[in-house]
């Protein structure tokens, strides 16, 4: 019989289903979602490349001075990312040493597409 | 009358074993089943060998879409062992919660499955709903639903805020309430008890024989639980108890799993309450001294085990992975034996093989006078039309 109690308590009630897109998923701050670079921020080190679990990150040539502890240095490369074959597993951020990090999880979860060669630069 | 090889399986690329089962059948009644396991070889063991013990774990996270968490910690015990580190408290704990949520949405999920098997779809609607809880809270904590990514050699990669702690806390009571209400129904509800009670039997001779673990095992009786016997984590710390059964039959399943449903909630309660300060890591060196270690988990379908081999760098050299399912199958070529062809979905499904796919059966006749093909849906429709049509006894 607890069955059917339940059926009606169930019918009163307003169902489960979260109409997406109309509604939006509600997002924990924590969440990793879609990887993304801060240009300005970065100097190059390669740390995320060589960290990376699927070799996702690329570094690219690109000469730019920054500044590290306070020294002027060029940095010679940047990340590039190949979109969908990261993992979203946030080894990069952690791994990167500049403050605010270089390259990070937003919290960005839709990432469908029809493109397989997207690129974050 | 002439019997029947009904083949199950193997190419369902969603299985986490991809099996082949030629299920010999009498008419309705099954004679003998054929086992043919590992098709579908990924190479994950040997990809692990190339991967350092920092990009190796999220490789070892994806062995299996269900117990993620499991192989990430039975994984990083051993390597710690072999390092011999002693992981902070805090660490200990937040890999505990995180456990015991693996469990609790695994157990969710396969009783619904098991309700949906057997066509009782409304209850598979439930279970699932209320899984959304501990998926959410899973997401909260660790930033996602699935493959959580919170071990690493040495600790754990997340702290939990008092926030996420409180937000956690405050889902539980509504859980809780959920799963009184199923233990409630598992005993009550007739649907399942008809096709739950008396099918596919497995006594504790056979469970021991055929080295059954997890929930299988504790249904026949067998009290063996990693959790107790070789206690890792936080297990030793927290008050809780191991769940067994008597039946032995997919009833028995069920009740030892809901039972460890309501445990799994209890530890949770507890750990979050009580979680200890201090530091969630502690730098481990890069390579690992030459060792070997086997490795034990308690994972939601039974006793995980990890061989590792290292040999001072920061490699393993060997690694080797035995899943519970694995060790389940050769109970469920027994349990089948003169059940019915009816049946099949509801046995199979009971050692929680993650049949996630719609499998194919070919239907073949040795005179050659029928050759069809059943897929897994078709299969479960006969199972409910078969009871219908029988009516109760």
């Amino acid at each position: 019989m607890s069955v059917l109690k339940e059926m009606f308590e169930n019918l009163t009630h307003k169902p489960a289903t979260i109409l997406y897109p109309k509604e939006k998923v509600p997002i924990p701050p924590a969440f990793r979602g879609r990887i993304a670079i801060r240009d300005e921020k970065c100097i190059g080190c390669s740390k995320c490349a060589v960290v990376c679990p699927t070799q996702c990150i690329t570094m690219v040539a690109n000469e730019r001075p920054v500044e590290v502890k306070g020294k002027t240095i060029t940095r010679k490369k940047k990340p590039e990312v190949e979109l969908f074959a990261c993992i979203r597993c946030g080894l990069c951020e952690e791994y990167c040493p500049t403050d605010p990090k270089a390259i990070y999880l937003t919290n960005e979860f839709s990432g469908a597409g029809t493109d397989k060669g997207v690129v974050v630069k | 009358m002439a019997e029947v090889i009904v083949p199950v399986g193997p190419q369902h690329p969603a299985l986490k074993e991809p099996v082949n089962f030629k299920v010999v059948a009498d008419g309705e009644t099954i004679v003998r089943l054929e086992l043919d396991v590992s098709y579908n070889h990924r190479g994950i063991e040997k990809a692990a060998e190339s991967r350092d013990f920092v990009r190796v774990v999220p490789l070892l996270e994806r062995v299996c879409g269900i117990c993620s968490h499991s192989h990430t910690t039975v994984f990083t015990k051993g390597i710690e062992e072999a390092m011999k580190l002693t992981i902070p408290p805090r660490a200990q704990y937040i890999r505990t919660i995180v456990a015991e949520l693996e469990r609790m949405h695994s157990h969710l999920l396969w009783l619904g499955v098991a309700a949906h098997e057997v066509g009782f779809n409304t209850l598979f609607m439930w279970t699932w709903r209320d899984r959304e809880a501990v998926q959410d809270m899973l997401e909260e904590m660790t930033g996602n639903r699935v493959n959580y990514g919170t071990n690493e050699v040495g600790g754990v990669r997340r702290d939990l805020t008092p926030e996420q702690i409180q937000a956690a806390l405050k889902r539980l009571p509504k859980l809780e309430e959920r799963l009184a209400k199923y233990a409630e129904m598992v005993n009550a509800e007739e649907t399942m008890l008809l096709r739950f009670k008396g099918v596919g039997h497995l006594t504790k001779e056979q469970a021991l024989q055929l080295g059954a673990v997890g929930p299988t095992a504790r249904a026949s009786g067998v009290d063996y639980d990693i959790r107790r016997d070789d206690p890792y984590i936080a297990y030793a710390d927290i008050p809780w108890k191991v769940i067994t059964d008597t039946h032995g039959d997919v009833y028995g399943r069920t009740l030892v799993r809901v039972g460890e449903l309501q445990q799994s909630l209890e530890m949770i309660r507890y750990c979050l309450q009580n979680l200890p300060a201090g530091p969630i890591r502690t730098a481990p060196p890069r390579a690992a001294p030459r060792a070997e270690i086997l490795t034990r988990y308690e994972a939601p379908r039974g006793e995980l085990v990890h061989f590792i081999r290292t040999n001072n760098t920061d490699k393993v050299e060997r690694l080797d992975i035995r899943t519970p399912t694995l060790a389940n199958w050769t109970s469920v070529a027994v349990s089948l034996v003169n059940q019915n062809l009816a049946d099949i979905p509801v046995i199979v499904a009971a050692i929680d093989p993650c049949l996630s796919c719609t499998s194919r059966i070919t239907v073949v006749n040795p005179k050659g006078r029928h050759v069809g093909e059943m897929t897994w849906d078709e299969l479960s429709e006969h199972g409910r039309e078969f009871y219908r049509r029988r009516g109760r006894r």
